[in-house]
């Protein structure tokens, strides 16, 4: 997990409340100008894929996702890995020279980064127990088939 | 608004073809006009993504309509990336409906198999929103993703996908006008080499070359355009909330079904965009010709083989006739024309009145739906 969590710059919708990372000027679905607001990079992934015939000026394996940040926007980057990835799962989102890349958060580091967010030491228990709870709800409903 | 007909069709054998580009769109467009009876159409409708990259000739409506004899006859080039065909009926369509014009011949076609694979790839690919493209976003790399998404609780499985590509293959096979005319196997989809995780080359269409044409009429003949609409979606797929239903597919069929006045219960036979195997059982779903999480279930069963309850992409779909780009959303038409008039050959179903046509532009960004009846 990074030390620091990544702020990105998005924007939103004022009629439909849709988040756009990297901002937009212009609402996809409204024509209406956009807020501009920040999100965290830290999110759940939506979908991923592997590339294995990249583009030109892209190594093979290219690992793609679409991770939906905290905030709400959906943001596309890329991965160091895939293995042991599913959908829903927590990641963490970092820019390496303006490329952003999601990296898998264990539990731990979900544990990490709740008690850091907590404010009090109840708060704290509630937001791990919640974490557990989330992680085994998933890979119980989530499983591939 | 007034009825609409179609009073010729005809198409070129897809694959790799070595004709210029305008030759393989003049053989389409006299087929088509031939069977019409039409000497000269009172107006052009020209279909072709991108002939200044893959072939290196622009202002394409009038290189065909000059190339055809029609230097007089008024033509217009519509385009809305891989759905241009089927936008040029629509738009054909229009100017017979409205009275603009009682004969119109569309034509659509694509030449690409003379360029490298990476080449080709990424000329379709500039149809993707620029910030997902600098992340080496591709078509196959976006149905990657949505594929992903689809495995997860919609019914679909490995074996779901790869009996798409197994059927249209089987069908392909009866089709002298498809790309590939040979059967594959459902370990043969399995075991292919993966292109988009979970995507494998055997659930993927191929890079064709390829024309397709049909005339449009005011006056009544054999087959009706009953219906036509288009839907739309965001550019970005990351700006949509949903990956495993298509908007634009289901806008469009609503628009169809609503023109023609009846539902997706009356159609007998369908051709739909199976880019890549997976999106044909999402489309069926969007079209409302199978309830939601039931296609996969339904192909496995056979339900939309040739001699299932609802024959699906007959003509091997894009999976197997290929996918010449534009041509592709005219060669659906041409194929439900065939199957409604008695004249697909080995491949012929038995009685159908309705046929539904179901082409994607883009990722699912501009999609159509055309509705044909027995008149």
């Amino acid at each position: 997990m990074p030390a620091v969590i990544e702020t990105i710059a998005a924007s939103r919708c004022p009629r439909c409340n849709l988040v756009a990372a990297p901002p937009t000027a212009y609402c996809p679905n409204h024509p209406v100008a956009m807020t501009p607001t920040e999100v965290q990079g830290i999110g759940e992934v939506v979908s991923f894929t592997t590339l294995h015939s990249p583009p030109e000026g892209f190594r093979s394996p290219l690992h793609l996702a679409i991770v939906e940040l905290e905030g709400g926007a959906r943001f596309f980057c890329h991965g160091a890995g895939t293995r042991g990835l599913k959908i829903g799962a927590a990641v963490a989102i970092e820019a390496v020279d303006d490329v952003y890349y999601f990296s898998h958060l264990g539990a731990i580091d979900r544990a990490r980064l709740f008690w850091r967010r907590a404010g009090h030491a109840g708060d704290r228990v509630n937001a791990i127990t919640r974490s557990l709870a989330k992680r085994v709800w998933k890979g119980r409903t989530r499983a591939p088939r | 608004m007034s009825d609409v007909f179609v009073a010729g069709v005809g198409m070129t054998r897809v694959g790799r073809r070595s004709e210029p580009l305008r030759d393989l769109m003049a053989e389409a467009a006299h087929t088509a006009l031939a069977e019409a009876g039409v000497e000269t159409p009172d107006s052009i409708v020209v279909a072709t993504m991108n002939p200044e990259e893959f072939v290196g000739d622009g202002n394409f409506a009038s290189h065909v309509a000059s190339h055809l004899g029609f230097a007089e006859v008024p033509a217009v080039r519509v385009e809305t990336a891989t759905s241009s065909g089927a936008a040029a009926v629509y738009a054909a369509f229009a100017q017979v409906a409205a009275g603009l014009a009682r004969t119109v011949l569309v034509v659509g076609g694509e030449k690409m198999t003379h360029l490298a694979t990476p080449r080709v790839s990424e000329i379709i690919g500039r149809s993707i929103d620029p910030y997902e493209r600098r992340y080496g976003a591709t078509m196959p790399s976006l149905a990657g993703l949505v594929t992903r998404a689809l495995l997860t609780g919609h019914g679909v499985g490995p074996r779901e996908m790869a009996q798409v590509a197994v059927k249209n293959h089987a069908n392909g096979a009866r089709n002298p006008y498809a790309h590939f005319r040979q059967a594959v196997t459902l370990e043969e989809v399995l075991d292919s080499r993966m292109v988009a995780d979970p995507l494998r080359l055997l659930h993927c269409c191929p890079i064709s070359d390829g024309a397709a044409a049909v005339v449009l009429v005011a006056d009544r003949r054999a087959v009706r355009v009953a219906g036509i609409g288009q839907g739309a979606d965001t550019l970005a797929l990351r700006h949509r909330r949903e990956l495993t239903s298509f908007r634009a597919t289901r806008a469009a069929a609503r628009a169809a079904f609503a023109m023609a006045g009846f539902g997706p219960e009356r159609v007998d036979v369908a051709e739909i965009h199976d880019a890549f195997a997976p999106f044909e059982l999402i489309s069926l779903e969007d079209t409302g010709l199978l309830p939601p999480g039931k296609a996969g279930r339904a192909t496995l069963d056979g339900d939309t083989a040739l001699e299932g309850r609802l024959p699906v992409n007959p003509s091997g779909g894009l999976k197997a006739r290929g996918h010449p780009l534009a041509a592709t959303g005219v060669a659906q038409i041409v194929e439900c024309v065939w199957q409604l008039t008695g004249r697909a050959a080995s491949r012929q179903l038995g009685a159908c009145r309705v046929a539904l046509a179901h082409s994607i532009g883009g990722l699912a960004t501009n999609n159509w739906v055309t509705l044909l009846e027995a008149a």
